[in-house]
């Protein structure tokens, strides 16, 4: 098959400039709400993901679901931390030691913690769900790729607390060196930033678990305890003593499993964002549609001519079609590096699980470059169907006598 | 007359419809046309003048009848026959010159070639060699918008002329331009008529532009009133359009004519 050539299509959209341009940009926002929304959903789902370390056990109080609704004594813990098969820390690097980390060479990856979620002001006035975390010493330890990126790591018992950097920009009082005021009686000053892979840890604050205890009234217990095993039988010993010895009677955990159990919130997501690039790109579509619309109907005669000079109408069809997704293909590479450039944000977001506040990165990976490229080719082959088959259908006597 | 016919239509009727309203247009058209003939078709509005041009070139099917064009009967042939067969072998040539506004000149007259097989080089070579025929030598890159009328009209018939066709159709071909545009472009069409052979339908309502033809036929209500055929065709214009600054086609014709020969 004979086409028309390509210079024909690409010098219709110069020289309609503007037409071109507004249509671009439509699709170029479109893809690129779109991908945000899924970039959302992948760092959401990535944190999650490299929170969970199938080695390290979340031990919860017996009918619990979460950290929140649960709490054992602080006695257990201890003994928890005295079994056999927890991995021990690692010596404490020069840098670690600067930032004041404390030391846990030698001694169990064991953490009991306290978990507590006042309701606390953002800097835009609106009020939400925020978690701090009483932790212990070998806290730091057990998160992934745990650092101190500006002040230092907290004092236990001295009413300090370290915090994530998007957090710092999210809350009132949350600025390394002031005071961020939970109740009258609960006040922590922000002593560093630290950064954790990514994971849970950055959308919480940190402070000694003595403080959080004194500060509720929870001396005596913690809320959950996370222990990392020493090797992959040595964790299945420990769930196994967890769960079954009269001494414990306990929920353990895989922490993988139990932040894949969390992903309600990613699902919610990924269904509103579905919605919404479904609904986006028919709106889109219609945008391209009418463009193309236009461009056949201005174009009658052209087509008239190009058919009787004996181009065939699959031909025109392929042209006008190919047109149609030219468009779409500019906006959606725009809108692409658009969700990029969006993807160097962290959003504060709700949990549909614990209704706190999570910090997330966007993370515009394959899946939301797929969905941009779907709706993309969507928009051009559907927008640009419907024109094309019009302008095939047109017959060529009355096509050539069109003004 | 001599020759072989190029366009044979036998009782050719065609009607169209609107709703249940049967309109005819031509009846029971009988016609022979003989190859090299440069025939003018006459007749007032409505007459059908441009239905014949739109069957003879392949446009349009007739209600009934036959349409033989060089032995090939085009009522048999399907919708991409057709096509084919109007790329291969009809030039057309539009009253408002129907050129592609984004393209330029030679980009224009090569467009038929793109449904041939020719390499790009060829298509080029010859895009450049017919717009050299009709005297736009230089003007290649222009894009319809910086020419005028005339120039744009003969840009339409170096796009007619490319493929070299043996039938060229042209529906009121000086319709739209002034009268030394319209007698320039009157001249070249009879050289193509009388140097390159070409047998050329051309529908006009001006009787100047008939005078050129070797043949008129008037027609009114669909049916063929008067058929006149000139003994002597009127003497080439060469003097007349080199006089007015224009290139001399005669001897651009025959260099050009080389040209193509080695192609």
């Amino acid at each position: 098959m004979a086409l028309v050539p390509l210079r024909y299509n690409l010098r219709n959209l110069a020289v309609r400039w503007p037409t071109t341009l507004l249509t671009v940009l439509v699709v170029a926002i479109v893809v690129a709400c779109t991908c945000v929304l899924f970039g959302l959903v992948d760092g959401l789902e990535h944190s999650n993901a490299i929170s969970g370390d199938p080695q390290t056990l979340v031990v919860l109080g017996k009918r619990a679901d979460n950290e929140t609704s649960s709490y054992f004594d602080v006695d257990k813990a201890q003994t928890i931390a005295t079994l056999d098969g927890i991995a021990t820390g690692p010596p404490r690097t020069d840098a670690q030691a600067a930032a004041g980390w404390p030391d846990v060479e030698g001694r169990p990856l064991a953490a009991g913690e306290i978990v507590h979620i006042p309701i606390m002001t953002r800097t835009d006035g609106s009020r939400v769900n925020l978690t701090i975390r009483g932790v212990d010493a070998a806290s730091p330890y057990l998160r992934p790729d745990f650092q101190i990126v500006a002040g230092r790591y907290l004092r236990p018992g001295t009413r300090e607390c370290i915090l994530s950097p998007g957090m710092s920009r999210r809350f009132t009082g949350a600025q390394l060196g002031s005071e961020l005021v939970v109740t009258d009686k609960e006040t922590y000053r922000v002593v560093g930033l630290f950064t954790a892979g990514g994971s849970v840890a950055e959308s919480e604050v940190w402070t000694g678990r003595d403080d959080v205890a004194a500060a509720t009234n929870r001396t005596g217990s913690v809320s959950s305890m996370r222990i990392r095993a020493a090797s992959p039988d040595a964790a299945v010993a420990l769930i196994d003593t967890l769960s079954n010895d009269n001494r414990f009677v306990l929920k353990p955990i895989r922490e993988s499993k139990y932040y894949a159990d969390q992903n309600l919130t990613a699902l919610f997501l990924t269904f509103l964002g579905s919605l919404i690039a479904v609904l986006l790109t028919i709106g889109a579509l219609f945008a391209a549609a009418n463009t193309m619309f236009a461009a056949v109907k201005s174009r009658t005669r052209e087509i008239g001519t190009l058919r009787a000079l004996g181009f065939s109408r699959p031909a025109i069809l392929f042209s006008f079609l190919l047109e149609a997704i030219l468009i779409t293909t500019l906006g959606g590479l725009l809108g692409a590096l658009l969700s990029l450039i969006a993807s160097r944000w962290s959003f504060g977001i709700s949990d549909f699980n614990t209704f706190t506040e999570r910090m997330i990165q966007i993370r515009i990976g394959l899946v939301p470059l797929a969905v941009a490229i779907a709706m993309t080719l969507a928009m051009g082959i559907f927008g640009g169907l419907f024109p094309a088959i019009r302008a095939v259908r047109l017959d060529v006597i009355k096509a050539l006598r069109e003004l | 007359m001599g020759r072989p016919p190029a366009i044979i239509l036998r009782q050719v009727s065609k009607e169209y419809r609107r709703d249940q309203i049967r309109i005819p247009v031509l009846s029971r058209l009988d016609l022979t046309v003989a190859e090299g003939e440069f025939l003018a078709l006459m007749g007032p509005s409505g007459s059908g003048k441009t239905t014949l041009l739109n069957l003879i070139a392949g446009l349009d099917r007739p209600t009934s009848g036959e349409i033989i064009v060089h032995d090939l009967d085009l009522t048999r042939l399907s919708d991409s026959q057709i096509s084919r067969w109007r790329s291969d072998h009809v030039g057309f040539i539009f009253q408002t010159y129907n050129l592609i506004p984004v393209l330029r000149a030679d980009e224009n007259v090569e467009l038929p070639l793109l449904l041939t097989k020719l390499s790009r080089r060829e298509r080029r070579q010859r895009a450049r060699t017919a717009l050299r025929i009709v005297g736009l030598e230089g003007r290649e890159d222009h894009y319809p918008r910086q020419l005028s009328g005339g120039q744009e009209q003969r840009v339409a018939i170096a796009r007619a002329i490319v493929t070299d066709p043996y039938l060229l159709v042209a529906d009121e071909p000086t319709g739209d331009l002034d009268r030394q545009s319209a007698e320039e472009i009157l001249n070249l069409m009879e050289q193509l008529n009388r140097e390159f052979e070409k047998t050329i339908v051309m529908v006009t309502h001006d009787p100047n532009a008939a005078k050129r033809a070797t043949r008129i036929l008037h027609l009114d209500k669909g049916q063929l009133v008067d058929d006149v055929t000139r003994a002597e065709p009127s003497p080439p214009k060469v003097a007349e359009s080199a006089a007015s600054g224009d290139p001399p086609y005669v001897a651009d014709l025959d260099t050009a004519r080389r040209q193509e020969a080695r192609l």
